[in-house]
């Protein structure tokens, strides 16, 4: 009976499984796989190549640039990122008029597809564009934004948040609805002050989604590509040259597929290094 | 008073947020010279007295419109196919105990911690290969099995009690009738939510549309807008309102199920 039952669940299961092997697992593998091998001219074909392209990667300074880049993007995007969807979660949780409507225009660039709000902010970004016009408004110089070496992360950034920023906050508000009203209501009467109230009584009640947040928000910081290849293509002097885009460009452009794919597994396992270290931490002051 | 200055706080960061798209909304309803015509700030950056619908009618003929069209169809066929093979998947991990079912339940999890825009590189040689590139099949296929959808419905079937199972089987109701007849219609908030989250991810996505279809009959929309953005004398004005059609379009398709997206949206956080 139970085997029969087996074979059964076999039958609806088997498109999906299929689907998820073929088209998530063996990829997965077959790049771990190729990225040993190399095309060799001479004997025309494919050849092992040990760990030959990833000494390779190792020794070639763009890569090390884009390792640094994406790095320093991290630690700076994260943060950032979870602290100000925070905020904004407290904020739009109180009771006040208009938040919901607020809310909602928070959330909007959601429907946004990236390729989409990245060209909507390369206009934006435009010596003559609408950022100059505002701070033109407020009596400041103009800026390069995207054509500076310094101001590019940060342009990436302010764009990156304006994408993401409301859909963490989502799953930050379902937490915080999660805490009883009385427990918010109580630390009010108190007279616990606004701020002492949000980081004693709110902060410790959303630790779950808050490192959900956290984890979620770094693997996807970490794939970042559209606005890169649509607004920088990597530069100026490979100062917005992430990972991801790095590996597309090694890939199509250079046309080298096997270094590519030993790229793509040390992006993958940076991102579970980097994750595993959140994991810890998070445990680590429980 | 401390009401008052949330609201005014909340208002401020509000209308930040929907600037840019407001930005957006004007400038595609007049023409695309004007675009950097307004820019010493005044209202008029935001507000346009005499709208013409001009660059959408432009927008009709134009490659962003064939390709919008294309992210239709594509994601319209995800939907679909994609929600009968997860259905039926979450079905045969929660309607039935036999051996192994953890492991697949493993895979099916494991399967959605790789993210796909880093598999997507390895997978798009591999559909080289199969001469998959330019076709509609390609740019459907790895949508439609989706692990975080499978986990989705799974949970939801779970609470299907099993007296309700017996009684049909009693009926005389194959399992795939018990699927059909008593599975699938008690979960329909679930088949939206799933439902939903196809539609994004193939609507989203840019990578792989990138990789695999580029030519003038398969492109879709946000590549299609991306071409249009970078060439040298682009009509902003076209940019803008391909821009506007294509985050009104998921929009509306939230806005429609907005509780079932939120529902989503959480339940997937704090489990």
């Amino acid at each position: 009976m139970k085997q029969r039952q087996g074979l059964i669940a076999l039958a609806f299961l088997a498109p999906a499984l299929v689907c998820l092997a073929v088209l998530r697992i063996v990829p997965a593998i077959s790049a771990v796989v190729e990225s040993f091998y190399t095309e060799s001219l001479l004997r025309g074909g494919r050849v092992f190549a040990g760990l030959g392209n990833y000494t390779d990667l190792l020794s070639n300074k763009d890569f090390r640039q884009s390792v640094g880049v994406t790095l320093l993007f991290t630690v700076l995007v994260n943060p950032i990122q979870v602290v100000v969807s925070f905020l904004l979660a407290v904020l739009f949780t109180q009771k006040a008029a208009g938040s919901k409507l607020w809310r909602t225009l928070v959330i909007l660039p959601i429907a946004t597809p990236p390729a989409v709000s990245a060209v909507i902010w390369s206009v934006i970004y435009r010596p003559d564009g609408l950022a100059n016009g505002v701070l033109e408004r407020l009596g400041l110089p103009a800026q390069p934004f995207l054509t500076s070496s310094g101001q590019v992360l940060p342009s990436l950034i302010l764009l990156l948040s304006w994408i993401g920023v409301g859909y963490w906050m989502l799953f930050l508000i379902a937490g915080i609805q999660e805490v009883p009203v009385e427990v918010r209501e109580a630390a009010l009467l108190d007279g616990a002050s606004a701020w002492r109230r949000m980081v004693s009584v709110i902060l410790p009640l959303v630790r779950r989604p808050l490192a959900f947040v956290l984890v979620a928000d770094t693997v996807s910081n970490l794939l970042v590509f559209a606005p890169v290849q649509i607004l920088t293509k990597g530069g100026p002097n490979g100062n917005s040259n992430l990972l991801m885009y790095d590996v597309y460009t090694r890939a199509y452009a250079i046309g080298d597929i096997h270094v590519a794919q030993a790229e793509v597994v040390i992006l993958v396992a940076l991102t579970l290094a980097i994750v595993a270290g959140q994991f810890r931490l998070l445990r680590g002051d429980e | 008073m401390r009401r008052v200055s949330l609201s005014a706080l909340g208002g401020v960061v509000g209308i930040l947020f929907f600037l840019p798209l407001l930005w957006v909304l004007t400038n595609s309803l007049r023409p695309g010279s004007e675009t950097f015509a307004h820019l010493t700030l005044s209202w008029q950056t935001f507000f346009e007295l005499k709208p013409t619908l001009h660059n959408y009618s432009a927008l009709i003929s134009s490659d962003v419109g064939r390709a919008t069209l294309n992210s239709i169809l594509v994601s319209a066929a995800t939907v679909v196919i994609g929600l009968a093979v997860c259905a039926s998947a979450a079905f045969g991990l929660a309607a039935f105990t036999f051996r192994g079912r953890g492991l697949v339940f493993g895979i099916v999890v494991l399967s959605f911690l790789v993210p796909f825009d880093a598999i997507a590189i390895p997978l798009s040689t591999m559909f080289r290969d199969w001469h998959l590139t330019n076709t509609f099949t390609g740019l459907v296929l790895p949508g439609i099995g989706n692990g975080m959808a499978i986990f989705l419905l799974r949970q939801f079937f779970l609470g299907i009690p099993a007296e309700l199972v017996e009684a049909g089987r009693l009926d005389g109701l194959g399992w795939f009738g018990v699927f059909r007849w008593i599975y699938l219609p008690l979960s329909k908030p679930a088949l939206i939510g799933a439902g939903l989250m196809l539609f994004l991810f193939q609507w989203q996505s840019y990578v792989w549309p990138l990789l695999i279809g580029t030519d003038a009959k398969h492109i879709l929309g946000p590549v299609a807008l991306s071409n249009l953005q970078g060439q040298n004398f682009a009509d902003y004005g076209l940019v803008f309102a391909g821009a506007v059609v294509l985050t009104v379009i998921p929009l509306v398709v939230i806005a429609g199920f907005q509780r079932y997206f939120v529902q989503s949206v959480s339940s997937s956080g704090l489990k």
